[in-house]
């Protein structure tokens, strides 16, 4: 049955309209096709709401305040570490907020944040009217939530996990960590990592069989592509740390040995474990960021990016070559050193797709129509410091140097310069040019320069004194320091510079604020910009797209004809969206998208009595299976299409789609 | 040329003061007192020249890329850009990324060959042998010797003999900690249930410190340590008086305080050679008199300190296994004048 | 006036079997990522076996033997079974496919038995092996990959049973049809994965 459809399947026909025609037919269709796509109202609307892009901005906002919160943990650690023998927070409380603010940072803030953007964007890019899977979307979103509460209940309730955002055993394990603070860490671990699956798996279905007719592999995004191999990579990461947080879990919860060396158990494979995922992660926040400098350089310079392909190898090379990295985190292990230098030399091989990366930058840079708008601004920050931080990483690689700096404050200037420069800057670029996308509005443009520059020497005056600590004998995760080691210095100028940096993010909080009541009207494309999301309203229609587009190159908006074809015959009175082709993008069915619903907040729910109360009784995982086991059967029986639930207008619509007998060629 | 103001060359002063200030630190890597940390300084210099060069490039460059401004007016995509202009970039890129590769190859054999310094001595049977055990927030440190007569315990402060390779055989108790001492080597992890290996050498004379780089709970920042590098003659004499038994009490304070040292809860944990006192949970306390610091090198051993770790040590070191006491000072100053005794 | 070309989707169908469907792809995704989790698992398996001289190591009330390999009677039993049972699965896939109600309905009847069968007789094999999730390290590996398997073989009948209770009592669609040939698929990667793991836990202790 299959292999002939491959071909024109014969359900497609082609015929012309005249644009007035086409326009009239779109406005007769307009109404329903938004009563269709209408977000549902209320309270119990807001929990079912299913739209790729609301579900995209909770995640942003959520993990917005995520970020700001880990913010906040950061700005305490370094007021206790602005001066020696500092009593500003107690050894427990220190070692509490460290924990908290790298768990927030990495699972709360940085991979969610990420994956929202291309939740958001990815339909846009592509010219679909949804996401594949847009309940398991609201689920995932749910999940994660669940996760962060759960967190910051036990932090609040001064059983935050304090064994490190790693968590190491033994420390974390049931002898050296008594009480449920690493049990609430382990099963929060669940949560986000559910999370970031779902969304993974969402990603790459959309991506790959949601695309506008004509957005071939090869006239792809960069954005997308980057969304995609940092799925990949979620896909084949995540697991590790599942198995992890399990074993972890298990080992303190049902005595199990995983780590216990005297029962044949190893801490080793812990650090084996976490680090298979953990160097993967790093790059699960980092790839889509570049994603994000891709489209802003090519809009800002007004020219097509350089090396394309390059680009697009370097992001695939980048996701491969970061799994072989792993043991970098462990050279001061009994791993023999012969292996560890394969290590060494897979660590340092990974600064060339990163380096291919920046010079098709620059080169694009080079002579472009250079327009500094602040998004640019925040990708240029992203050069200095994300370059920095990756030559600190180079020094890294090497197991011989990384004995002396492991474990320093080194590593901590290091880490915070490739991810503040690498993903926090281009995130905070990507804000400023998608915020008009969103809501509607510009952000201010001076506040904007004042963000940054705040934000730049905020960030360089906390984190470069820390290369010179981590040398001079500073290690890691310390509440205190000792006057004689001179230290003192350096601190207090780290700590101030915490304080411009936070000055940054307030700017930034007060211009989205403002910008929202009374920032200048965007109108579809403030910038002149070349990719799809630009092509509808700000914000989107909820069906993104009333006819989907057919798109003619790596850049749709400048490469459009007059005259491009569009795509009809989708139901204005049911949720559809068009499915193609995984290489070449040719139409093969109209997908049914499924509706609002309450199925996934009840699934998410399940979810989470079985993971939290699981902490108390393993009884938890029977109950919570069954609770997730029957809302997951309401939701397979349930209905489809919310429109046609009881109460709401079910009156059976006929198709107003024109069909294509009726709509005769014009003479031109 | 920029002029430099008062004002502004004082900053400038203060800056390469900061950065240049505490090279000569006793826990820092780049101040090495021993041919590992020597060798991996001289790689840091390496690798800090090159990159450098390297960040200053990429940001001339970059910099170089911003010149070109167009009036705000043209804003006409450019899909196809000179065909010339593209290739000459390609040809710029291409060598751009040869040139990372060579260094990234260079650096990969300073790198290996760094390495193998750190392996060099570990064969060597004919240097000092000691044992070191990580404990929740001390080292316990065990001298070997073929001779059973030299084998001998401390802790916290371990003495070595200047130009001799000393290897250490690593183990932990409790949770994963991190032996470091910059100014000698690099770091190797302490892991329960495996015996990991380091050796380092002291080239010349002085004192070192070193603290625990891997977490390990509530008191990770203040489990330090002090390696003493000092002549032949000097750390065999002191190496001799450590293998001897504990001083016995003279006056009738110290007797007293061995006394209320018996009676009380220290020999749970703390250990006197020569005494009923055997318990290795604590540090030895056979020579602690000998030892310059104490709360692994937290305090200095002063009679003062003494008395303010005994009664409250969890005011110096919150969280940490020793619980507060509460002699009567008669006794806590025999104690003391027991304790000074055990030189 | 300008015109431009309209290309008309309104024929095409709302679903279709293999790579057309997301549908598809989701699932096997998601296959993926469990793949990668149980390599990883058996990675730890191996991992651990480092630490032991004797794999199984001995267990004092057994006497006669110093390594007491897991017991190959029900494992054994629950792999035929499991492989017999792709038999019927094919062929409900092939009958979905062609569109024959009836034959879906016995074939997913006769898949939901042997998923029961399977699960009862895996509640079996954790006394085969002998030594409990907390004995050791490699009771805790061991009853973890029985386990997380399990969870599988549980949530494969589930998926039957709410499908089989559809094409029961609903339409058999095309939405439901290419549900039936998702659940096979399923139904082969967990025989697939089981028998890497049968042959992991019971046969490579025996062999070295």
């Amino acid at each position: 049955m299959s292999d002939e459809r491959a071909k024109q399947p014969p359900e497609i026909s082609t015929s012309t309209i005249s644009d007035e025609e086409l326009a009239e037919v779109m406005e007769r269709e307009k109404g329903e096709l938004e009563r269709t796509w209408a977000r549902p109202r209320g309270l119990h609307g807001w929990l079912i709401d299913t739209d790729h892009k609301a579900i995209a901005l909770r995640y942003i906002v959520t993990a917005f305040v995520f970020f700001v919160l880990g913010g906040i943990e950061a700005a305490l650690m370094r007021i206790q570490l602005a001066r020696p023998e500092n009593h500003f927070l107690s050894p427990d409380k220190y070692n509490q907020i460290f924990t908290v603010h790298g768990t927030t940072m990495m699972f709360l803030f940085a991979v969610p944040i990420m994956t929202a953007f291309g939740i958001y964007f990815l339909p846009l890019m592509i010219g679909a009217r949804d996401v594949a899977f847009p309940r398991l979307n609201l689920y995932g979103y749910y999940v994660y939530l669940i996760g962060g509460i759960l967190l910051y209940a036990g932090f609040l309730l001064n059983t935050g996990p304090d064994a490190g955002w790693f968590a190491y055993v033994p420390l974390s394990g049931p002898a050296y960590s008594p009480g449920k603070r690493v049990d609430i860490w382990a099963q929060m671990i669940t949560f986000t990592e559910i999370s970031a699956l779902v969304g993974a798996v969402i990603v790459i279905g959309t991506t790959f069989k949601m695309r506008a007719p004509g957005m071939t592999l090869n006239r792809l995004p960069l954005f997308v592509w980057a969304q995609l191999v940092t799925a990949f990579m979620v896909i084949f990461a995540m697991p590790a740390v599942m198995l992890a947080s399990s074993f972890l879990a298990s080992d303190r919860l049902i005595d199990t040995h995983f780590f216990n060396p005297a029962e044949g158990g190893d801490a080793i494979l812990y650090q084996h474990l976490f680090w298979f995922f953990g160097h993967p992660e790093v790059y699960i926040i980092f790839i889509p960021a570049l994603g994000f400098i891709s489209p802003i350089i090519i809009t800002f310079t007004r020219r097509k990016i350089f090396g394309h392909l390059a680009l697009v190898l370097s992001l695939i090379s980048t996701g491969f070559i970061g799994f072989g990295l792993w043991v970098h985190h462990m050279f001061a292990t009994p791993i023999p050193q012969m292996g560890q230098s394969f290590f060494t030399g897979a660590s340092m091989m990974i600064a060339i797709p990163s380096g291919v990366q920046i010079f098709c930058w620059i080169a694009t840079l080079w002579g472009g129509k250079l327009n500094f708008k602040t998004p640019l601004l925040f990708v240029l920050g992203f050069f200095a410091i994300f370059i920095l931080g990756g030559l600190t990483g180079v020094m890294l690689a090497s197991v011989p140097l990384d004995l002396q700096i492991h474990d320093t404050f080194f590593v901590v200037a290091h880490l915070h310069y490739v991810l503040i420069g690498g993903s926090v800057f281009p995130l905070f670029g990507a804000f400023y040019y998608w915020f008009p996308k969103w809501t509607g509005r510009m952000l201010s443009e001076w506040a904007g320069r004042l963000n940054f520059w705040l934000m730049f020497i905020g960030f360089n005056l906390v984190f470069f004194p820390m290369h010179q600590l981590g040398l001079h004998g500073m290690p890691r995760r310390v509440y205190t320091y000792l006057p004689e080691t001179g230290w003192g210095m350096l601190n207090l100028i780290a700590s101030i510079g915490a304080f411009i940096l936070a000055a940054g993010v307030l700017v930034f909080i007060v211009n989205a604020v403002w910008a929202l009541r009374v920032g200048a009207v965007a109108g579809d494309d403030p910038w002149a910009a070349e990719s799809l999301e630009w092509a509808v309203s700000s914000p989107p229609p909820h069906y993104n797209f009333h006819n989907i587009p057919v798109v003619h190159g790596r850049y749709p908006l400048w490469q459009a004809p007059e005259d491009a074809p569009v795509v009809r015959g989708l139901s204005t009175t049911k949720r559809e969206t068009l499915v193609t082709s995984v290489l070449d993008a040719q139409p093969e069915l109209r997908f049914e998208i499924p509706g609002p619903s309450i199925w996934p907040l009840m699934v998410a729910l399940a979810t989470g009595v079985t993971f939290i109360v699981g902490i108390f009784t393993p009884w938890a995982f029977l109950v919570g299976a069954i609770l997730a086991g029957g809302a997951l059967t309401a939701w397979f029986f349930g209905d489809p299409n919310y429109e046609n639930r009881p109460g709401h207008d079910t009156e059976e619509k006929s198709e107003t789609v024109v069909p294509p007998g009726e709509l005769q060629p014009k003479e031109v | 040329m920029i002029k430099l103001t008062t004002t502004s060359r004082r900053i400038l002063q203060c800056l390469l003061a900061l950065c240049f200030s505490s090279c000569s630190g006793i826990q820092n890597s780049i101040n090495p007192a021993g041919p590992q940390a020597d060798s991996l300084s001289r790689l840091w210099w390496l690798m800090f020249i090159v990159c450098s060069i390297v960040f200053v490039l990429v940001m001339v460059a970059l910099l170089l890329a911003l010149r070109k401004r167009t009036p705000h007016s043209d804003v006409t995509p450019v899909l196809e850009p000179p065909a010339d202009q593209e290739r000459r970039k390609r040809n710029v890129v291409i060598s751009a990324v040869t040139i990372t590769v060579i260094i990234l190859f260079v650096f990969l054999i300073a790198s290996f060959s760094a390495g193998r310094s750190m392996t060099a001595e570990l064969a060597n049977k004919n240097g000092l042998s000691i044992e070191l055990n990580g404990h929740q927030w001390w080292w316990e440190v065990k001298y070997q010797d073929v001779d059973a007569s030299n084998i001998f315990t401390t802790a916290n402060e371990i003495h070595i003999p200047v130009g001799v390779p000393v290897t250490f055989s690593l183990r932990a108790a409790d949770v994963i900690h991190s032996f470091w001492v910059p100014n000698l080597s690099g770091k190797k992890d302490l892991i329960p249930g495996k015996i990991n290996t380091i050796w380092l050498q002291a080239d010349k004379p002085g004192v070192y410190r070193g603290q625990c780089a891997e977490y390990c709970g509530l008191q990770h920042a203040k489990m330090a340590l002090w390696v003493v590098a000092e002549p032949q003659e000097q750390f065999n004499a002191w190496r001799q008086n450590q293998t001897q038994t504990s001083m016995p009490p003279l006056s009738d304070s110290q007797k007293r305080g061995q006394q209320v040292f018996l009676s009380s809860t220290c020999v749970m944990c703390h250990a006197v050679n020569g005494t009923p006192a055997g318990s290795n949970i604590g540090p030895n306390l056979t020579h602690v008199a000998s030892r310059n610091m104490i709360g692994a090198a937290t305090m200095t051993n002063t009679r003062e300190h003494l008395a303010q770790w005994i009664r409250d040590s969890q005011s110096v070191k919150p969280g940490n296994r020793m619980p507060q006491h509460n002699f009567n000072e008669a006794d806590l100053q025999s104690l003391l004048d027991y304790l000074q005794n055990l030189k | 006036m300008s015109t431009r070309t309209i290309i008309d989707v309104s024929e095409l169908p709302h679903h279709e079997f293999d790579t057309y469907d997301p549908v598809w792809w989701g699932n096997n995704f998601l296959l993926a990522i469990e793949t990668s989790m149980f390599a990883i698992l058996i990675a730890t398996y191996f991992y651990l076996r480092q630490n032991f001289t004797l794999w199984p190591p001995p267990v004092a009330q057994l006497t006669d033997t110093l390594r007491p390999l897991p017991e190959l009677g029900y494992g054994t039993a629950n792999t035929i079974l499991l492989v017999l049972s792709c038999i019927p699965m094919v062929l409900t896939d092939r009958a979905a496919r062609r569109g024959d109600r009836h034959f879906s309905q016995i074939g997913l009847v006769i898949a939901i038995a042997c998923g029961v069968a399977a699960l009862v007789l895996r509640s079996f094999e954790y006394a085969a092996v002998y030594f409990r999730w907390d004995s050791n390290a490699y009771g805790s590996v061991v009853w973890f990959l029985l386990g997380m398997h399990m969870l599988h073989l549980l949530v494969l009948t589930t998926e039957c049973v709410l499908v089989a209770i559809w094409i029961f009592t609903r339409e058999f669609d095309m939405k439901h049809r290419v549900d039936i040939v998702t659940v096979a698929l399923y139904w082969y990667w967990v025989v697939g994965i089981w028998l890497l793991i049968y042959a992991i836990v019971y046969f490579t202790p025996r062999f070295g």
